[in-house]
């Protein structure tokens, strides 16, 4: 033990502490007070053999498979209903059409447009005095 | 068996006054180190009493690799810690020096203690394994253990502390010297 080490050590012990009467009264009155709190007494978990998965296991399918049988049996027979002839029910559409009829409002809205353009452009040289 | 482990068994069964026995020669170490570490005697005494009585009742958690002390004085530090008030960053910060419980316990002749000098100069966790190593004689594991630190840090600060205590040292011998 080195001198600093020396040094700390018996200064350590000149620190004058003493444990009074009345305290450890308090501490063993406290003591008797406490009930310490014991280890989990449940055994623990022991690792199960791969049988008893394998047997789980099985035994959740079985039944599963009894539980759809048992509900399929017991279901009442849907009645089953008559076929929709769908054809016959959507109106027929009348697809002779001449080009004309298809596309003539689309005409008659190019010509307004037109119409309109001649109208703007020929106000625009108006007020510029052209 | 040693006689420690007979009484830790007791104690653990339920027996109180196993439990007095087996710490009976641990209370006036640690009522000395908590000295160190509280602002009052009182506090110290409490402090005591408390790490006791939580001993007792987690008893079954001790684990026989430790040295019984080692967790004693575990759970010293960690009461002494959780009763400090929380805006004071030092235990140095509590005392004045009149007041001051570990100066109370040294004798007028010896003022120049070096663990006054210490508490001063070092951090708490410093001074812990200081006081641990140099007062107590634990290993650097067993102090590690108590302050749930690792063993480096508690070499590196080891090495730390004597290296302050000494610089200390060596400056109040230059003093003396020069005022002769």
């Amino acid at each position: 033990m080195d001198k600093l080490a020396r040094q700390l050590h018996d200064d350590a012990q000149r620190i004058d502490v003493s444990v009074s009467d009345e305290l450890d009264r308090r501490i063993e009155a406290s003591l008797r007070a406490v009930t310490p709190e014991f280890e989990d007494s449940r055994p623990a978990s022991v690792a199960r053999p791969a049988l008893f998965w394998w047997a789980s296991t099985l035994t959740g399918v079985a039944a599963a498979v009894a539980l759809i049988a048992i509900a399929n049996w017991r279901a009442p027979a849907q009645p089953v209903p008559a076929p929709v002839n769908i054809v016959a029910a959507i109106p027929a559409i009348e697809l002779k059409a001449e080009t004309a009829m298809l596309t003539g409002p689309l005409q008659q809205e190019l010509d307004r447009l037109e119409s309109d353009l001649r109208k703007a452009e020929a106000r625009v040289k108006r007020d510029i005095g052209l | 068996m040693s006689d420690e482990l007979k009484l830790i068994a007791a104690a653990k069964a339920g027996s109180a006054d196993a439990f007095a026995d087996l710490v009976r020669e641990h209370r006036v170490r640690l009522l000395r180190f908590l000295l160190t570490r509280s602002s009052s005697y009182a506090d110290a005494e409490d402090i005591l009493q408390d790490t006791l009585i939580a001993a007792f009742r987690h008893l079954h958690s001790y684990d026989p690799r430790w040295r019984f002390s080692t967790w004693l004085y575990r759970i010293a530090i960690r009461n002494a810690a959780r009763l400090r008030r929380p805006d004071l960053v030092e235990i140095g910060d509590l005392r004045d020096e009149e007041n001051d419980p570990l100066q109370q316990c040294i004798a007028d002749s010896e003022t120049d203690n070096l663990w006054v000098n210490a508490r001063q100069l070092l951090n708490d966790d410093v001074f812990a394994a200081m006081w641990l190593r140099y007062a107590e004689d634990m290993s650097v594991n067993d102090i590690s253990k108590a302050l749930d630190r690792s063993a480096s840090w508690t070499k590196v600060n080891l090495m730390r502390g004597r290296r302050v205590l000494e610089t200390h040292l060596n400056g109040a011998a230059q003093r003396s010297e020069a005022y002769g």
